[in-house]
């Protein structure tokens, strides 16, 4: 068995002294990392590159890997307690995590959030292991029209995020999307709606945005009614899952397993889609969906398992073609080359210590941290108890670092205050944040393959249904759409007669 | 349907969105629009801020009917007291340097609640910065000034 | 007792900001940390070049060389942060073909001028890019290509707008004559992902990015874009081979903000040179199919000089701008 010998080999490097010792270096620094509001991964990983030049190759992109999922599960544990988002997908977390977190079941929605990403991790890292190869050869097969119809399915889906009015759940997608045109046209060059600063020329900073409408926007709520009553968030119920919220989260962390694992080998933003594919899913599937938004154990499961899946997989454009998926993977290349190791194709045969021995300890790395935040619920949930006038200074000085880390842009400080004030009144509108955030990130992307399929086509639209995998996309679309409006559609009238009956 | 709308909110709210929407469509008036087989870079805002105007128009009729809650009490305080913080560490951050610009924001940042005393807040923003610094600049060696050129030594 | 508080904290101000400036005025340079401001992301390839030499002048000048990452406006935002900098030589600038001449050349508002905003430390590498196709396309030389893209219409990908390797294109296109269309990207990680899938059959790419896929036959390279061939790729023809006078390059240069002075430019390109001859360095760059040639201050003013002359005409006829 080839598979055996290769995750032996894998094992045997991972498992060295001296590499567990950096995995765990890896995933504790990203944890504490990923914790603090606005700062995350890429900023982390930026920062110890240099460290990395004195360690063996293997060891050092063993602990970059180990800080960036180590980062993504700090920034869902700040995404449950504070609500702020470290990263996109756990923007998703933050919906019903954090109102779990309101009514005193933060522990249990942090030992969710642990627990699904550990299976998460495990199932796909095997999945990295037997179907790396095979898998990039699908990843291949996406060009520009099929990602133009993976984004449709995307926002069709972006509809369940909405637990309010349908409409201005959609308004928020376009503002999104509108937001997401900010910076410089890919095909002309043209700056669009920068208003002459030309710090925004790249784009609005992902991270200002989430920070802005998310964090600061549920700051000033709470600042609304100080003098009325005590802060909701004061009251701390049981730490860990009873029975019943075990059973809750299997369903999901499977589904949610699935759905990260095939994303994230997508490397145009795929990964991006999974958390936010899983939720709708779950909201989909639930009995009483009615709950979603209002601290639903499958909204946090889910998601977060999702999440970590796609994060794992994503690995596999970056092992098997030397092409990174986001910018911590972009990072991860310049270690290699730094490293003299030449990313690419031939890295599992030319390095097969090196090739197998993080997908190793991408399994050491999860236990790792699952070992060491389960303990950790605790002292997370304790910080609740720090009055709330005490922690929000603290935060607002953590996201101004941050923010201000990530590319040493002040513009993107200004940016974070206009997004608060534009997160306060979108919730002062009753208009929800999480579709605003999923069309900020699919936006551009939509744009950008959409245009260049239509170049590529020569201006023939049929381009989108002539090919199969983009036809079968659409059509999934278009059955969402069904799925998503008919019980609308029925529910309104079942609502008419409650008022009538009332 | 009356003359005023009954939800008040959502009244609020589509106004809101048509207001956007018609930003995004002026600022979009400059770009060239293309053709839809060879899109330019206003082709997409172009059609996003038309659908954003429509759903905006769409909330706001909607408002005329149907009940919703009132918009309920702003939170002026911390408005002047959060928002100003990340700007005044964007400001100051490059001239004051880090330490300073950091102390001052997280003391603004204090200002917001009533509940906050002026000894705590300062003892807070020392402990912060203190902190911060440490953390940051010593033990992750992020590039910044720790003091920077406006101070006289 | 609140006086006294207030006194201990300005007096622990003060210590620790004299220990950071300690006589600035007197000692010799560097006294302090240098930051060195990479105009990309991290991650990139003169993100790795700039690191690899940022470690290596540390040691060199005694003091810490710290790489801070200032990405945005194709590099123009980091450059124009260095050109209004303290002309002290504690802040310098990783420039690239793109910082010092096509940017100035391309955008309406100059933000920094190339020439009078720098003075110049030193050329340390230039770096090659490549003309590749994905294997399905049926063409072995440039000249298949050339004769190819004039039967039927071709596309090909580069990082981006106003790019180098756009503009490797472009002057491809203008010198052979043809017409194959531009298809740009964010970057060249999603280009040369489209080339592999044969979304688009062409791509203008850095050797280094695109070399692990020439090893394994997954891109065909037809011809490497400087003036003769690679020392790395013995085998791929120099497309001037085919196109005589064809030369594109990328190129990674030390900057230093206008009005520092020449002694400290002077250590710089010293620290730089040495940088550039450690063995270590050597087989990195070389490994990354990049040419030393750690220059002199002067011979980088020439330098930038010409590139600026080479690639007016260029851009011009391409008709690229940005505002």
């Amino acid at each position: 068995m080839d598979l055996l010998s290769n995750l032996a080999l894998g094992f045997s490097v991972a498992s060295s002294f001296e590499n567990l010792f950096f995995c765990l270096i890896g995933v504790l620094l990203g944890t504490l990392i990923g914790v603090l509001p606005g700062i995350g991964a890429t900023a982390t990983i930026a920062m110890l590159l240099p460290i990395t030049f004195q360690l063996e190759p293997v060891s050092s992109l063993i602990m970059l890997a180990g800080i960036y999922y180590g980062a993504q599960y700090g920034g869902s544990t700040t995404a449950i307690l504070i609500n702020m988002p470290g990263e996109s997908s756990s923007a998703v977390t933050a919906i019903d995590g954090y109102q779990m977190a309101r009514k005193g079941r933060a522990g249990i929605a942090l030992a969710t959030a642990a627990i699904g990403s550990f299976f998460a991790g495990t199932v796909s890292t095997f999945l990295v292991a037997i179907f790396a190869p095979p898998l990039t050869i699908i990843a291949l097969k996406f060009g520009a029209a099929e990602y133009f119809s993976l984004m449709v399915l995307g926002l069709v889906m972006s509809i369940a995020l909405a637990h309010g009015s349908i409409l201005k759940a959609l308004a928020m997608v376009v503002l999104g999307l509108l937001l997401g045109m900010v910076g410089t046209d890919v095909y002309t060059g043209t700056p669009r709606f920068i208003m002459g600063v030309r710090e925004f020329s790249d784009g609005l900073n992902f991270v200002a945005l989430a920070v802005g409408v998310f964090g600061i926007a549920e700051i000033l709520r709470n600042l609304e009614d100080e003098h009325d009553r005590e802060m909701v968030t004061n009251q701390v119920g049981s730490l860990w899952p009873r029975r019943e919220d075990f059973r809750a989260m299997i369903g999901p962390i499977l589904r949610g397993t699935g759905i990260g694992s095939i994303l994230g080998i997508l490397p145009g933003g795929g990964a991006i889609l999974a958390a936010f594919a899983s939720y709708t899913l779950e909201k989909k599937v639930s009995k009483n969906p009615k709950e979603f938004g209002h601290g639903a154990i499958a909204g946090v499961a889910g998601p977060e398992s999702a999440n970590n899946a796609g994060a794992q997989t994503s690995f596999i454009p970056l092992l098997t073609l030397g092409i990174p998926a986001n910018p911590v993977m972009a990072l991860m290349i310049g270690a290699m080359i730094i490293q003299g190791i030449v990313p690419g194709p031939n890295v599992a045969t030319d390095q097969p210590r090196l090739f197998w021995g993080i997908i190793a300890s991408m399994w050491i790395g999860n236990l790792m941290l699952v070992v060491l935040n389960l303990p950790l619920i605790g002292l997370w949930v304790k910080l609740l108890k720090v009055p709330y006038y005490i922690l929000f200074p603290i935060i607002m000085a953590m996201c101004s670092i941050g923010v201000y880390s990530v590319s040493s842009n002040t513009f993107d400080l200004y940016a974070v205050a206009f997004f608060g004030l534009l997160g306060y009144a979108m919730t002062k509108l009753r208009f929800e944040p999480a579709p605003l955030l999923l069309g900020f990130v699919l936006g551009p992307l939509l744009e950008e393959n959409l245009r260049r399929a239509m170049i590529l086509s020569r201006g023939d639209p049929s381009t989108f249904v002539s090919r199969p995998i983009s036809l079968t996309l659409l059509l999934m679309s278009l059955g969402v759409l069904v799925l998503v409006f008919l019980p609308a559609i029925r529910k309104s009238r079942d609502e008419v007669f409650i008022e009538s009956e009332g | 349907m009356s003359a005023k709308p009954t939800d008040t909110t959502d009244a609020a709210a589509g106004v809101f969105l048509i207001l956007v929407a018609v930003f995004f469509g002026w600022q979009t008036t400059g770009l060239e629009t293309g053709t839809s087989l060879r899109m330019g870079p206003g082709y997409f805002p172009m059609v996003l801020s038309a659908l954003l105007l429509i759903m905006g128009v769409l909330v706001l009729v909607k408002s005329f009917k149907g009940q919703g809650e009132r918009i309920g009490r702003i939170a002026w305080r911390g408005l002047i007291f959060i928002l100003p913080a990340p700007i005044f560490f964007g400001l100051t951050v490059r001239g004051l340097g880090f330490v300073p610009s950091l102390f001052v924001t997280t003391l603004i940042a204090s200002q917001a609640s009533v509940r906050m005393k002026p000894l705590p807040a300062l003892v807070l923003a020392v402990l912060v910065t203190v902190l911060s610094t440490l953390v940051f600049s010593y033990a992750l060696g992020l590039p910044f000034r720790r003091f920077g050129p406006w101070l006289p030594f | 007792m609140k006086l006294n508080i207030t006194r201990r904290v300005a007096m622990a101000m003060a210590l620790a900001a004299g220990l950071a400036s300690a006589g600035a005025a007197q000692a010799e340079f560097p006294d302090r940390a240098i930051t060195l401001i990479i105009p990309f992301a991290a991650g990139g390839s003169t993100d790795v070049v700039g690191r690899i030499v940022a470690e290596r002048m540390g040691e060199t000048l005694g003091q810490q060389v710290v790489v801070q990452n200032v990405g945005g406006a194709g590099g123009s935002l980091g450059a124009q942060q260095v050109a209004a900098a303290d002309a002290d030589g504690y802040t310098i600038l990783m420039g690239t073909v793109a910082t010092h001449a096509l940017n100035p050349l391309i955008l309406k508002q100059k933000p920094y001028d190339p020439v009078t905003d720098f003075a110049p430390v030193s050329l340390l590498v230039l770096v090659p890019n490549v003309l590749a196709v994905n294997p399905e396309l049926p063409v072995n030389t440039v000249q298949e290509l050339i004769d190819l893209a004039k039967k039927e219409p071709l596309s090909f990908a580069s990082s981006g707008n106003g790019t180098p390797l756009h503009l490797s294109g472009a002057l491809f296109n203008s010198m052979a004559g043809t017409d194959i269309l531009h298809i740009p990207y964010k970057g060249s990680g999603p280009a040369l992902t489209d080339v592999l899938g044969n979304q688009v059959p062409i791509i203008f790419d850095n050797l280094p990015s695109a070399s692990g896929h020439i090893k394994t036959g997954k891109l065909r390279a037809l011809g490497v874009t400087t003036a003769t061939r690679a020392a790395s790729f013995p085998d791929i023809p120099a497309i001037a081979e085919t196109l005589p006078g064809y030369e594109t390059y990328t190129w990674n240069a030390l900057f230093a903000p206008a009005g520092t002075p020449p002694e400290v430019v002077a250590k710089l390109a010293e620290a730089a040179k040495t940088a550039m001859e450690d063995p270590k360095v050597v087989e990195q760059m070389a490994g990354f199919s990049a040419t030393i040639v750690a220059s002199s201050p002067e011979e980088l003013a020439e330098h930038v000089k010409a590139e600026m002359a080479k690639w007016e005409p260029v851009v011009k006829e391409a008709n690229v701008s940005l505002d």
